[in-house]
């Protein structure tokens, strides 16, 4: 590997403009390295609408620094018509082999790493190819976008079950819109761009294998855990009788299943589906115990729910009122934060004993999962794909049947009531993948790459 | 020019039984080739030459006798090949072919020349109705000879006719009269023919002849000729049950070109010796328009195809012929360098769906065969050539791929659109393919190749084509039996296996076959073009890859499918509107029309 070699990172936004998992990680590898000294890293990510309100200011350049440092950069696209169902930009090829080109060709990479293509199109593999025939192209895959139109969630549109296996057909009864012939097109289209990278990342033994089963060569394909710096601060475990609190951190988004957490509690509280909750208060304050927010030991365990997230105002209608409502029927058994900042999180981590992943989707490798294991929090998640890979049942962790609000409610009793089972579980978390491991590992397959040789990640 | 030949002056013999001399009486000029001579006191019989003489000058003239009565003559004299020289200076004399003299009072021109109208009305004189329609055809056909057009005599002949003819009666009587006629539409389908309906009733069985006229005097009859229908409207009209056939469709072949679209009539001609005429609206010189109006007229064929076979056929024929001619390359652009010495040539005609350039070239760009090839798109929707153009060079930019990008002057269709096309190929074969056919993976090119050179028999092969499920779309193409079809019982085209799985075996079998699709199909460039490429007959495209197949089965060539190469082909699925509804069903009239023979003998049927 040359000295100092170029890495750059391709990302589809900034965590300064709006947060994000994948670029949350994206950008903390990228500040690694730049820290560490040994590579010339520059992050790339697109700016301007629709996720920020102010685009491109400058004629004649579509690039500008994020903020006053020399490595970090917008690229911005709002001026052309982006395709979502094939991923490309329309009628104008400039934005590649003009535009994105002259970037390159300042930049120079030795490595191009692509965490999304996301507003940019696909083409842009092809441009990096054109451009830097010499350089090592890696591609890190946060989710199913390549395959799955629905977002990259492969949840299907007409049930919300979860999918196993995109085809033309089955992706028109998901979209009826858009015909089959589409469907292949996008897929043949894809795939064309995709050929040309050296590597993909594959967070999860889960979403790896549904790629491979999607088309992508098996050997291309390296499953590799996200390294992760330790979240800021600590969060004590202090002794409690009942394990009773739970935890959800996440985007709000309809995919992430805080409506399955929130339906879970009021079943667990007793207040099924038609009850008046005022009725339900009523009954409650006719019995001698009073409720509990939590923090304070009751003799009996009074399972409660933190809700921090983010993003609720992007959601669909529908959604925002059906949360609305389930939080009104929770009543006192569920307390809405929202927001959190990052660096605060060991704070909330400290009021909670569980963390609940319940996505209804399949998810790839959640960095919730690590940061609940950071801080020494069992998981209980749903049954599927890369929460049940990441979460071992009986080990860190518990199970339940994805999207089942019952079988959630079940488990959430015998977290709170089950004794030892906690203490069991907590002892059971193995360490978290650190940045240091992972920079390294990555930084060899960097190298092998660019000596032309394959690499296997034990 | 002068002088078609020098010859000596003859010298006036009169033969002592020789008649006494004859008179040009008047004479008029037909363009600057013809003359028009009426003659009096001639009695001696063809042949007949003629002399135009200016001092020095003698041009030889053909001399036709175009009509005989009693004493008058009229005679038809041209210049040969030749236009007539100084004629109004000169002087005309007759002699009998053997040389000898015969006597005609030397007329100079000037003389003698009067404008047609007035040779038209003298002919009145000598020559009653019949004769003098007759006399006006012979003219025409006599006129028209060489060129097939009457080109400068155009306006004279029309002058001579409108001045001699007889003009009958209009029909007269409502709904109560004994006969009556109309046209609804008259359409020009090309320099000599047309397509006219309408409707002409006749109570007592009176009519002889129910005749279109030009306005240089040409009869087209229709009353046997012409298609009959019912048209019950008129029927009521004239109280007749509705079972009478009053309509009447037909396509006029006319044998020589007819400039004038306005000023014809139909004429009709009773047993009594009586007839009528009527006027014919000017004829529409707008052949999207005909066709479709003939198109329309698929419908009406009884089911025994004379419709089809008589009007319908050489009126669409003529017109695909006409499309085809108007069509031309406008601009070539060269994208990349092109190949040197290239094996194949592969041809894509993109129409309105042009978004499947750039998912071609998303492909191609992983195969060096085709960077090797001669790729050449055909744009038959020109109105986006300027946008097609532009993103073409983006294209380019970011795939790399060599391509020539040939826009047409206009929509030309499929056959038009692929043999231009191949009209600029330089590679040693042609591979035809649609612009929604996408490679499953590199390296298909040269394994067809492989396979054709391996095999002198073949003449078109093609590969599997499969749906965007993987199902198969075409593995080689058969016959089989259409009862719907209109006319008699005709042959659709079917594909084998076709919605099977791509595995299924019988289809994974490498084969002759009947036919095979155009859809992806390789054939030698010189065989291709010795059958002067797609034939476009068919309207809009469809089953020319069949007529192809059968064509090449002629020259005793093969047509194969080859099993081991596959592709996708993403076979549009729109339903199709009433215009190619009708055009698909006389494709399919046509297509079994002409190889009805070839197709029984092929599908074993007696």
């Amino acid at each position: 590997m040359a000295e100092r070699p170029t890495v750059l990172f391709i990302c589809h936004n900034h965590p300064s403009v709006r947060p994000g998992g994948a670029e949350a990680y994206a950008l903390e590898l990228h500040r690694h390295l730049v820290a560490a000294g040994d590579v010339r890293s520059v992050f790339l990510a697109k700016g301007g609408p629709p996720l920020a309100p102010a685009g491109r200011v400058h004629l004649g350049t579509y690039v500008a620094p994020v903020d006053d440092r020399p490595d970090e950069y917008f690229f911005f696209t709002e001026e052309w018509i982006y395709d979502w169902t094939f991923g490309t930009i329309r009628y104008d090829k400039q934005p590649y082999t003009k535009h994105f080109r002259a970037f390159l060709e300042a930049i120079q990479p030795d490595v191009v790493h692509l965490q999304h293509t996301m507003f940019f199109g696909y083409d842009i593999l092809r441009e990096i190819k054109n451009t830097c025939p010499n350089a090592a192209i890696v591609y890190t895959l946060h989710e199913f976008m390549p395959i799955c139109h629905r977002q990259g969630q492969m949840l299907r549109a007409t049930d919300d079950t979860p999918c196993m296996q995109e085809s033309p057909r089955r992706c028109n009864e998901c979209f009826p819109e858009i015909d089959q012939q589409t469907f292949f097109l996008r897929k043949r289209f894809v795939q064309s761009h995709m050929e040309v990278v050296d590597r993909f990342i594959a967070p999860s033994r889960f979403l790896g294998e549904r790629y491979v089963d999607w088309g992508l060569p098996a050997e291309k394909v390296t499953v590799e855990e996200y390294g992760r710096t330790p979240p800021a601060g600590e969060a004590a475990i202090q002794p409690r009788r009942h394990r009773d609190r739970f935890g959800f951190f996440g985007q709000l988004t309809p995919f992430k299943g805080l409506q399955v957490v929130l339906e879970a509690i009021i079943e667990l509280h007793g207040a099924s589906a038609g009850q008046d909750p005022l009725l339900a208060a009523l009954e409650r304050a006719a019995a001698p115990q009073p409720a509990s927010a939590g923090g304070v030991e009751d003799a009996e365990p009074q399972p409660h729910v933190r809700v921090h997230g983010a993003n609720l105002d992007l959601q669909p209608g529908q959604f925002q009122n059906r949360i609305a409502e389930l939080l009104e029927r929770a009543g006192d058994h569920v307390t809405f934060i929202g927001a959190y900042d990052h660096d605060d999180l060991h704070a909330y981590m400290e009021e909670v004993d569980w963390v609940i992943i319940p996505s209804i989707w399949w998810e790839n490798s959640p960095l919730v999962i690590q940061e609940a294991f950071h801080f020494g929090r069992p998981v209980i998640a749903s049954d599927i794909g890369g929460m049940a890979e990441k979460v071992t049942h009986e080990v860190d962790g518990l199970h339940f049947r994805a999207n089942d609000p019952t079988s959630l409610a079940a488990t959430m009793r015998r977290a709170a009531t089950e004794p030892g089972l906690w203490e069991r579980l907590h002892g059971g978390i193995r360490p978290v993948y650190r940045m240091e491991e992972h920079v390294q590992w990555l930084s060899e397959l960097y190298q092998q790459l660019l000596n032309g040789k394959v690499v296997a990640h034990a | 020019m002068p002088e078609s030949r020098t010859a000596p002056r003859r010298t006036r013999r009169v033969v002592a039984d020789e008649a006494p001399l004859a008179r040009i009486d008047a004479l008029t000029f037909l363009g600057a080739s013809f003359v028009l001579a009426l003659v009096s006191g001639l009695t001696v019989p063809n042949p007949l030459r003629g002399w135009l003489s200016d001092g020095d000058r003698r041009q030889r003239l053909t001399v036709t006798t175009v009509a005989a009565a009693g004493d008058a003559a009229i005679l038809l004299l041209g210049g040969g090949r030749r236009p007539l020289v100084t004629p109004l200076t000169g002087s005309i004399e007759l002699e009998r072919a053997d040389g000898r003299t015969v006597l005609v009072e030397p007329v100079t021109v000037a003389a003698a020349n009067v404008p047609p109208e007035q040779l038209g009305m003298r002919m009145r004189d000598a020559f009653d109705a019949a004769a003098r329609a007759d006399v006006q055809e012979r003219i025409l056909g006599r006129v028209a000879r060489t060129t097939g057009t009457l080109s400068d005599a155009g306006n004279a002949v029309a002058a001579l006719y409108e001045a001699s003819r007889e003009r009958l009666p209009a029909p007269t009587g409502g709904g109560a009269a004994a006969y009556a006629a109309h046209v609804d539409g008259f359409w020009r389908v090309d320099g000599s023919s047309y397509y006219v309906e309408g409707w002409a009733f006749d109570r007592d069985a009176q009519l002889r002849s129910l005749r279109l006229v030009t306005p240089a005097g040409r009869r087209a009859e229709l009353l046997r000729e012409a298609f009959r229908y019912s048209r019950p409207d008129v029927c009521a009209h004239f109280g007749v049950p509705e079972t009478e056939r009053l309509g009447f469709i037909a396509f006029i072949e006319l044998p020589e070109a007819c400039a004038s679209d306005s000023g014809w009539v139909l004429q009709g001609e009773l047993s009594d010796g009586g007839g009528f005429e009527i006027e014919v609206p000017s004829a529409t010189d707008h052949p999207l328009a005909v066709r479709t109006t003939v198109l329309n007229d698929v419908e009406l064929d009884t089911g025994d195809g004379r419709l089809l076979r008589t009007h319908i056929a050489p009126a669409l024929t003529r017109l695909q012929r006409r499309f085809a001619a108007s069509v031309t390359v406008e601009a070539v652009d060269q994208y990349g360098t092109p190949p040197t010495d290239p094996e194949v040539s592969i041809v894509v005609p993109l129409y309105r769906r042009t978004e499947f350039l750039e998912h071609q070239l998303a492909q191609f760009v992983h195969d060096s065969e085709i960077h090797g090839a001669d790729l050449i798109y055909v744009l038959d929707s020109p109105e986006e050539a300027a946008r097609l153009r532009r993103f073409a060079r983006h294209l380019h930019e970011l795939y790399g791929v060599p391509f020539r990008l040939a826009t047409l002057s206009e929509n030309g269709g499929y056959s038009t659109a692929n043999n231009l096309g191949a009209s600029l190929a330089r590679g040693r074969k042609l591979l035809l393919l649609n612009s929604d056919v996408l490679p499953a993976r590199p390296g298909w090119l040269s394994r067809m190749v492989e396979f054709y050179d391996a095999n002198p028999r073949i003449g078109a092969l093609a590969p599997k084509l499969l749906y965007e499920d993987d199902s198969i779309q075409h593995a080689g193409m058969r016959f089989d039996r259409n009862l719907e079809c209109v006319g008699e019982v005709g042959w659709w085209n079917e594909h084998f296996y076709k919605g099977l799985h791509r595995r299924f075996e019988p289809a994974n079998v490498s084969r002759a076959v009947p036919a095979v699709t155009g859809a992806c199909l390789l054939v030698d460039a010189e065989l291709f073009r010795g059958l002067g490429g797609l034939r476009g007959i068919y309207v809009r495209g469809d089953y020319e890859d069949s007529d192809l197949c059968l064509r090449l089965r002629e020259q005793g060539r093969e047509s194969w499918y080859q099993a081991d190469v596959e592709l996708y082909h993403l076979e549009g699925q729109s339903y199709p509107s009433p215009e190619r509804a009708a055009a698909s069903r006389y494709n399919q009239w046509l297509h079994s029309d002409v190889w009805r023979t070839e197709i029984s003998a092929l599908e074993g049927v007696t």
